[in-house]
């Protein structure tokens, strides 16, 4: 039902829990299912140098907010619209039908952190 | 790795000498209990030992006793049979009702047929007088489980049954879940009708039985030959039959000694749990549940990726919800149980079996409150 990769990161999700001296935080709530991503980043020179999470949800949820934590380290913040939920999906070898909401969901509290990062920093240049 | 499974309530392993005494059925005395010739006579003396022993297990005439492919089946026969010998009508069934029982008296309402859903209380228990409340006089059956198949609560199905007797109403009991696991009467409960299954049983999938007393009117839902006197159109399912009554004379001897045993190895897992992991709930009637049946809640702690866990770990166990379509809905059970939906999201259904041994709970013990230690640590709801 699971790929390998996604029974990975859900046995041992890295980066997890709270930076408490963050400089974007960003979350998505799926209201159907309660399911709730929160991710934290500390940027430097405009890319993301470290990524934390906190998820509560279902193993994929789990799971693909743990890859993403990997996939955004060293990216610069503006280029993290390019992670949409189809490419967590794929990075995630594949979601079953009925769990895709997990990629939705981790994506949009991604970019909630990104459009955090750039309301605080606005003007800021990432030199990549 | 060690496997150990927990989900009883949803199927069991079929015993082996279950399966020995069905296999002489598929090659050797393979005959249609309907023909006439010896082949056909040795079947339907098989399947009438069968219908004698099982009928006997229950107190009640072997004629009273009717072949089905299932739990599922005896309910829409039971529920649509005596319906449709009225052609119209009022059914009072529960909230808590199995989806044989709930969705068939749905498909009664869109036929023209009026339903009464009662509630039940905090432990999911049904309140007799709530039944009684609920009679019209068009009233012509009332539905009610043994025993809720997601949290274990038993429900007073002598006192429903008196009260459908003295307004002489059929009553019709899904039994699926307590019957072989649980001793009871089935004259003395009023009841008109029960739904039972094999492979909740120890016997094979795909066979089970609706008892209906005698004198009780209604239609077949099936039609063609004139098997099982005329309620039930099909050949016999003669291999899966002797199954079933081998497992039942089986939970005959096993059943009593069975339920103390594996009663402990629930308490000592629940006592353990509550030990062991703050924020935890119990879903269901603390005393009045079948013996093997535990439902749990931890706070913070999603059911879908607690399973998933268990599962990595060899644990097989089950949600009473089910995450479907991207939306995940608390348990319909948990909810008319008036469970609040940041605990019933997180339910947890245990429910033990005759292979469940002393180690197996220690494991889980060990295995589950780390889950949740660690689930919770991923949690927003966590502190760091």
């Amino acid at each position: 039902m699971y790929s390998e990769i996604l029974l990975d990161h859900f046995r041992t999700p890295r980066n997890v829990g709270m930076m408490r001296d963050a400089d974007a935080v960003g979350e998505s709530e799926d209201p159907s299912c309660g399911d709730l991503a929160r991710f934290f980043l500390r940027v430097m020179d405009g890319k993301v140098a470290e990524a934390r999470f906190q998820t509560y949800g279902c193993g994929p949820s789990i799971a693909a907010s743990s890859l993403v934590t990997e996939l955004v380290q060293g990216r610069a913040v503006d280029a993290l619209a390019a992670l949409t939920p189809d490419v967590i999906e794929r990075a995630l070898g594949g979601l079953p039908e009925e769990r895709r909401h997990a990629a939705t969901l981790v994506a949009d509290a991604l970019q909630a952190a990104g459009a955090r990062y750039r309301e605080r920093h606005p003007g800021e240049v990432s030199r990549v | 790795m060690r496997r150990v499974y927990l989900d009883h309530n949803a199927s069991t392993p079929v015993h082996p000498e279950v399966v020995a005494a069905m296999l002489p059925y598929f090659s050797e005395h393979y005959g249609n209990p309907s023909s006439i010739h010896g082949y056909g006579r040795d079947a339907r003396d098989a399947v009438d030992a069968a219908r004698g022993g099982i009928a006997a297990f229950l107190g009640v005439a072997q004629e009273e006793l009717v072949f089905t492919s299932g739990g599922t089946e005896s309910d829409n026969l039971a529920i649509k049979g005596v319906a449709h010998a009225s052609g119209a009508g009022h059914v009072i069934t529960s909230q808590v009702e199995h989806h044989a029982v709930l969705r068939t008296c749905q498909a009664l309402e869109r036929a023209g047929y009026a339903v009464t859903y009662v509630p039940v209380d905090g432990d999911g228990l049904v309140d007799p007088d709530a039944v009684r409340r609920a009679i019209r006089p068009d009233t012509i059956l009332i539905s009610i489980m043994y025993a809720n198949s997601e949290v274990g609560t038993i429900m007073p199905i002598g006192e429903i049954g008196r009260i459908a007797a003295e307004h002489g109403i059929p009553f019709h009991v899904d039994g699926v879940q307590a019957f072989g696991k649980i001793p009871f009467s089935v004259r003395a409960q009023g009841i008109s009708l029960l739904s039972c299954s094999s492979h909740k049983i120890y016997g094979p999938k795909g066979v089970g039985g609706l008892y209906i007393r005698k004198g009780t009117k209604m239609v077949s839902i099936q039609h063609g030959g004139e098997h099982e006197r005329r309620r039930r159109a099909g050949t016999e399912n003669v291999p899966s039959i002797m199954g079933f009554a081998t497992a039942v004379s089986l939970r005959a001897r096993d059943m009593p000694g069975e339920a103390v045993r594996v009663g402990a190895l629930r308490d000592r897992l629940w006592d353990g749990l509550r030990a062991k992991v703050s924020e935890a709930r119990l879903n269901g009637h603390p005393t009045r549940r079948l013996p093997a049946t535990l439902n749990i809640s931890f706070r913070g702690v999603e059911a879908e990726s607690l399973i998933l866990a268990l599962d990595l770990k060899g644990i097989a166990t089950s949600a009473g919800s089910a995450c479907t379509s991207g939306s995940l809905e608390p348990s319909y059970v948990l909810t008319a149980m008036g469970v609040p939906a940041e605990w019933a999201l997180g339910a947890l259904r245990c429910s033990l079996g005759r292979s469940t041994a002393d180690e197996d709970i220690d494991y889980v013990l060990e295995v589950l409150s780390a889950a949740v230690q660690r689930i919770r640590a991923v949690s927003p709801a966590a502190v760091a």
